[in-house]
């Protein structure tokens, strides 16, 4: 190396000052270049006494950027209305956000890190499948309880006592798709997943409830996350003259395929199903402020979702309460489109369950309120309906037995503490937000759903 | 409190992880000069091919819901044996770029862009190591018998983890503060010259890489055994940046810098920033630590570019360590200035006079057989782009003299003398040495056979001491081997010792005894070639080639070096010498050849030359 | 063979981004030899000015690229005055100028992501209509970025061939000390061809966001592999040679996709790439400098 070699004549004691001089300053760098911009906008995680604490453990950087902000704002929404009606037994409830950056290895010192400076954390959020693998078993040691947003299936052989999931396995999301496309009488079809792990799980799946529903897959596209420009795929799928496309591809991927195949069929939106995953605001405004715009996509995709009861009980209070933290989670260009994702509703309810175990049990350590989490999703013979938390408080407090009906419906966990409800086919609407078309397609399991044609 | 003693017990394995991968890097960098831009990819290797011999194969190991090779589920520690062969093994097919004369810099490209394909090809290829899901749920070692989760496990994992960078550390050091060591940082000055002096770099940096990757492999190989997944997220191409961003800071060439630059870089600089909530704009966090990553490489090779702690200077010479430290390595003149400003005039060559060559050099006596011309060359040619810059030279080297190489610029007299070197590939003829064809046997084989050339441009090991410079040439040393290092110090140190006071009695015959622990890089320009001449002569050439020794260098000077090639050639050398002083042709060299546009145009006495017309109208007049 | 035909229309879109882009990297490895490795991030750099020109500036897209080209041309001058200049006069091997390139790289691309923020950005307006030419398929402007590239080629060969800057451009990419004895003011050469690559810079950083419809901060981050691809097949600091190198793996990757796996595109570009170090280091028709 040409490093250059220059004369240093002081003794070594004036060296060792300055190469501790030297280290300081590295660190005082590592601080301030990182840090100073950030002080500007960061008001600082508050800690009260006599709180708990509420983390969201998910990438809020990286390819799958996309995802903590959906989960923060179900964490802001919920906990606003547990403090709201006098916190958790007593005490006041904040939120936490744990970047993983999507990376794996990444994540356990982060998860680490949080607990040697949480002594008061009471339930984990988040966990998609970039980071769960690693982090569930440490939320198992420290027997924390934790509502994890990965349809991974290694979590439907494996049983991890601490861990809990709203969200469906990938498997019957791909078969809820496929009922979409049977609905829309198509014939045909294109499949474009990412290569990255959570999108790479529907595929397998997704062929098999094709070729059961007698679909042929013209095409099969699986598109390179780290690429800008798909125009091959594009091509190759429009030239296979599908009737729809299935897709799913998080970030800048997703959107540069519709505007590529919008582009090379003609400037034509070929119809296109999306897994509930592409029911994402940023997503959403992606694919609307290119060249495709709102009437063509809203009126060309689809997706298939975990029933949200717009008409229930539980929504009006979650509607009010995700649209009071607009501004508060960045990374989300519209709470409206919120609304109906995957990750803000079942993380809303999972915390509204978790809390109101918590009271059940009357402790905030999961090893004493985990089970109560199963009883109130199950309700049972004289169980009280509720659908929020100030209910169930109050029903308790009445020394009754409860049953939490969420924004998400009723809850029915399997062995593997897995549960989800029936499954929706959803379209955008122009300002984002989502509503069902047609009726409901019912539960779907790995094979076929409830609700025949 | 428990929860502090587990995130402290994770700082302890990350620590040691990263330590070991910057100590392995930076013998590859600090010390062998091979910038290994994709060093990320044995540290990742190491961890796939730890997890799939720890795992059961995929068909039947947890419900197959992933996709790998082997699957051989082995005990502990075979997997980690294994990352650190498939670590090693890995660095083989990066012979093709590293082993070759390629500039550095591109070979750093080309292997930032294999780091950057694998990790492709890794991600979109599922059924090597499941693609871009990677591969989870791997076992932690013992996790049957112990709970990986309890704390017990995790420091006893920690231990275990510190245990082998310590290992790692002294390994590291028995290799480098060895003469094989030297070696290392020869090439890593300058490769072209180390190789004339009979290095084998092609084997140097093959052995160097490999020992590299195992230990990148092992480092890997704990980490997966510790978080129980490994996948394409987790090593990208800039991960290798930031190991060089640590090395850089902590100090390239020093074992210690690079432990130091590990906790400062990689795991200070992560965990530091960890503490700050991620509100305001969640990528703002972790942008701002890649552009501090970035200011922190440019600023340190700036203002500090050695780092914290800087390259050792190895002193050698016997002299107390702090005395020597404290003297400072800029040389001064001997006596104040001379004649005319330049210290080079007063350098005394006299102790010279007083010494036996052949003993000093431990010359071989000829063979009473031997023929009396020790190299000839038939047609000998060289051509660049199409432009023929030595054509058809045929010439006969005496043995036991000092022969002469002259003609005009751009005659092809360094080219020829390369060729003859084995620096330069003839494009045509052939170079017969001792009765032996060598025009296939490369430089470093050349040398060990006794044909040692000096060079026109300063070719000092900069960053080595003087007596580091002398002692390097020294042939056949037991120790400048990997394996040899690796026994070492009692396998090789008598023997150092011995060549050591060589080198010392070389230093004090010319006269710069007080420069032995001086970086050579630091001396004057006189001084320079005075250290390259000394350290060609260690390496016993039976056929010295040299590049115009006196370019540059006081006339004084000269003379007093010429006057001592005479005696070299008096005791049994020969010497083939280029020069386009013809005062120093007149006084020392017999015979001459001259050289003009590529050809041989005349050979003689330098009395005879200049009775040919042709020469003087050539060279000697123009 | 609509397949070849299609994919070969992508691969000279592809080609010609590659070829405005590599011809200016190939001109600072020429007078400064220096390999450049944050000239992606002057990319995108250069195109998010003119995208924020055009969204929020309301210019004219193609008004608005001259501010992207200005700031390409600007930021590669100074970035070679005060970094590169400073670290060369201190006779440091190329590679520790390589380090400080990558170190520039990251400040560049992450300093720009943390203003903008890790969303990604698209182009309102439509591409224009749809052409086809002998089963090809280009956009209006696809087909505006392959009349630039032409006319970027063109004025750049004459700029070498007949200009007095382009003579001491050639002189001093070949010998830099003799150019300098002969009378050339070699710093000047070097900071005008910086300015004028930087410049050509900006313009491709430009056409390959308005190209992929969609970029982020990052997206020029694994360009560069391309770029060393393209640049290295024609011979480090030959300009005719990036272009016919750039033609060759636009056209190759997009080949590539279509025929064994779109996944595996770039791979070709590696193969290529490493197989020029490997065996041809001064390119297929570069030479090898004797210094």
């Amino acid at each position: 190396m040409g490093f250059t070699e220059r004369a240093r004549r002081d003794g070594p004691v004036a060296r060792g000052k300055r190469r501790l001089a030297l280290v300081a300053s590295v660190l005082a760098l590592a601080t301030s270049v990182v840090a100073l911009p950030v002080m500007g906008g960061s008001a600082g995680a508050t800690s009260f006494k006599g709180s708990i604490t509420i983390a969201t453990v998910a990438p809020f950087t990286g390819v799958d950027a996309a995802l903590g902000p959906k989960y923060q704002a179900a964490c802001l929404g919920a906990t606003q209305a547990i403090n709201a009606s006098g916190g958790i037994l007593g005490k006041q409830v904040n939120c936490k956000v744990v970047d993983t950056r999507g990376d794996p290895a990444d994540a356990v010192p982060a998860v680490r890190q949080l607990y040697a400076t949480t002594s008061n954390l009471a339930l984990v959020i988040g966990c998609t499948s970039d980071e769960a693998a690693t982090v569930v078993p440490i939320f198992g040691a420290h027997q924390t309880v934790s509502f994890c947003m990965t349809g991974q299936s290694e979590f439907d052989a494996v049983h991890f006592p601490y861990f809990f999931r709203l969200v469906p396995p990938d498997a019957s999301d791909s078969v809820a798709m496929t009922q979409i496309a049977k609905r829309h009488g198509y014939k045909k079809i294109a499949l474009a997943f990412g290569n990255d792990a959570g999108s790479q799980t529907f595929v397998t799946p997704a062929l098999k409830a094709l070729k059961r529903a007698g679909i042929t897959v013209v095409s099969n596209q699986t598109l390179d996350m780290s690429a800008t420009t798909f125009q091959t795929e594009a091509q190759a799928i429009v030239s296979a003259h599908p009737d729809a496309i299935m897709m799913e591809a998080l970030g800048a991927a997703g959107v540069a395929l519709l505007s590529e195949i919008y582009q090379l069929n003609g400037n034509k939106m070929i119809p296109t199903i999306g897994t509930s995953a592409m029911i994402d605001p940023v997503f959403f405004s992606g694919v609307t402020s290119g060249p495709i715009g709102v009437q063509n996509f809203i009126s060309n995709f689809d997706a298939d979702n975990p029933t949200v009861a717009v008409g229930g009980p539980a929504y009006p209070l979650y509607k009010k309460l995700i649209l009071a933290q607009q501004g508060k989670v960045p990374g989300v260009p519209s709470f409206q489109g919120l609304l109906s994702a995957n990750g803000t509703v079942h993380l809303y309810d999972g915390i509204n369950l978790a809390a109101l175990a918590m009271v059940m049990s009357g402790s905030t350590q999961g090893s004493k309120y985990k089970a109560d989490i199963l009883k109130i999703a199950a309700g049972g013979p004289g169980a009280i309906t509720v659908s929020s938390y100030a209910q169930g408080l109050k029903a308790l407090k009445a020394g009754k037995k409860i049953h939490y009906v969420g924004v998400g419906g009723s809850y029915k966990f399997d062995s593997y503490q897995t549960a989800f409800g029936p499954f929706e086919d959803d379209q955008y609407t122009a300002n984002g937000t989502t509503v069902m078309v047609g009726s409901s397609l019912g539960y779907c399991n790995l094979t076929l759903c409830q609700a025949k044609l | 409190m428990s929860a502090i003693l587990f995130y402290l017990a994770t700082i302890v394995v990350y620590g040691a992880v990263d330590a070991m991968a910057c100590l392995a890097l930076n013998v590859e960098f600090g010390f062998a000069g091979l910038s290994n831009f994709g060093f990320i990819i044995f540290q990742s290797v190491g961890a796939y091919v730890a997890a799939v011999l720890s795992m059961g194969s995929w068909q039947k190991s947890n419900g197959g819901f992933q996709q790998y090779v082997l699957g051989w589920h082995l005990p502990w520690p075979l997997p980690w044996v294994g990352a650190a062969i498939a670590g090693g093994l890995l660095a083989l097919p990066f012979v093709f770029l590293v082993g070759k004369r390629l500039r550095g810099d591109f070979a750093a490209v080309g292997l930032l862009v294999s780091a950057v394909l694998l990790n492709q090809l890794v991600n979109n290829f599922v059924p090597l190591f499941n693609g871009a899901a990677g591969i989870s749920i791997v076992p932690a070692p013992f996790q049957g018998i112990w709970n990986p989760q309890g704390l017990g496990y995790q420091f006893a994992y920690g231990g275990v983890a510190v245990v082998l960078c310590v290992a790692t550390y002294y390994l590291l050091r028995r290799v480098t503060e060895s003469p094989y060591g030297r070696s290392l940082r020869a090439m890593r000055d300058n490769d072209v010259v180390a190789d004339s002096l009979g290095k084998n770099i092609r084997l140097q940096r093959t052995s160097i890489m490999v020992l590299g990757g195992a230990i990148a492999g092992l480092s890997g190989a704990i980490l997966v055994g510790f978080i129980n997944l490994w996948a394409p997220g987790a090593w990208g191409y800039a991960e290798t940046i930031v190991l060089f961003a640590a090395i850089i800071v902590g100090g390239a060439g020093n074992h210690k810098g690079a432990i130091l630059g590990a906790i400062l870089v990689p795991l200070g600089f992560e965990e530091v920033t960890r503490f700050i909530p991620p509100l305001s704009n969640p990528s703002l966090v972790p942008a701002l630590e890649w552009v501090a990553i970035g200011l922190l490489i440019i600023l340190f090779l700036w203002f500090r570019p050695d780092g914290i702690l800087p390259e050792r200077r190895r002193i050698l010479s016997g002299a107390a360590p702090g005395f020597a430290r404290s003297r400072p390595p800029v040389p001064v003149p001997l006596d104040g200035s001379g004649p005319d400003g330049d210290p080079d005039a007063l350098i005394n060559l006299g102790n010279l006079d007083s010494m036996d060559f052949r003993e000093l050099l431990q010359l071989p006596p000829a063979p009473p057989d031997a023929s009396p011309v020790i190299m000839r060359t038939e047609g000998l040619t060289r051509a660049f782009n199409g432009v023929t810059v030595v054509e058809g030279v045929s010439i006969e080297i005496q043995r036991g003299r000092l022969t002469g190489l002259i003609g005009p610029n751009g005659a092809g007299k360094s080219t020829t003398l390369a060729m003859l070197a084995g620096t330069l590939a003839p494009t045509g003829g052939r170079i017969v040495y001792e009765g032996s064809d060598i025009t296939a046997v490369p430089s470093n084989r050349r040398a060990t056979a006794g044909i040692v050339r000096t060079f026109q441009l300063a070719s000092e090991f900069k960053k080595l001491t003087v007596l580091e410079n002398l002692v390097s040439a020294i042939p056949g040393q037991s120790g400048d081997s990997l394996t040899g290092a690796l026994r070492g110090r009692r396998h090789w140190g008598a023997e150092d010792r011995a060549n050591i006071e060589r080198a010392k009695e070389m230093l004090h015959g010319f006269g710069l005894s007080q420069y032995a622990d001086t970086y050579a890089g630091g001396l004057s320009g006189g001084q320079r070639r005075l250290v390259e001449i000394m350290r060609a002569l260690l390496a016993q050439p039976r056929l010295l080639l040299l590049d115009e020794p006196m370019a540059g260098v006081h006339p004084n000077l000269a003379h007093k070096i010429g006057d001592q090639l005479t005696r070299l050639v008096e005791a049994g050398m020969t010497i083939v010498m280029v020069e386009h002083e013809l005062s120093i042709m007149d006084a020392f060299c017999d015979p001459v050849i001259v050289l003009a546009e590529g050809q041989v145009l005349a050979e003689g006495t330098m009395t005879e030359l200049r009775a040919k017309e042709e020469v003087v109208e050539a060279y000697l007049v123009g | 063979m609509s397949v070849f035909l299609s994919s070969l229309g992508f691969g000279i879109i592809s080609a010609a981004v590659l070829a405005i882009a590599t011809v200016g990297f190939t001109m600072q490895f020429a007078v400064t030899n220096v390999l450049n490795l944050a000239y992606g991030s002057v990319m995108i750099n250069s195109a998010f000015v003119t995208y924020f020109l055009n969204i929020h500036g309301h210019l004219n897209a193609w008004v608005a690229l001259i501010g992207g080209v200005a700031t390409g041309s600007v930021a590669s001058y100074l970035l070679n005055r005060f970094i590169y200049t400073p670290f060369q006069r201190r006779n440091l091997a190329p590679i520790t100028i390589v380090i400080v390139a990558l170190g520039v790289d990251l400040c560049g691309t992450f300093g720009l992501q943390a203003i903008v923020g890790g969303s990604y950005f698209s182009y309102r307006q439509s591409l224009g209509r749809e052409w086809h030419f002998l089963g090809m398929y280009f956009s209006t402007l696809q087909l505006t970025i392959i009349a630039i590239a032409l006319g970027v080629m063109l004025a750049v060969a004459w700029l070498l061939r007949y200009t007095r800057l382009g003579k001491a451009m050639r002189a001093t990419s070949a010998n830099p000390n003799l150019a300098r004895n002969s009378g050339v003011r070699t710093q000047w050469v070097i900071s005008t061809t910086w300015l004028i690559s930087g410049a050509l810079a900006g313009l491709a950083g430009t056409v390959f966001a308005m190209n992929t419809g969609v970029f982020e901060a990052t997206s020029a981050q694994l360009y560069i592999v391309l770029l060393l691809a393209a640049m290295f097949l024609g011979g480090p600091g030959e300009p005719y040679g990036a272009m016919l190198g750039a033609a060759t793996i636009g056209i190759a990757t997009e080949l590539s996709a279509a025929f064994i796996n779109p996944q595996y595109k770039m791979v070709i570009a590696f193969l290529i790439l490493l197989g020029m170090l490997t065996f041809r280091p001064y390119g297929l028709f570069g030479s090898e400098r004797t210094a």
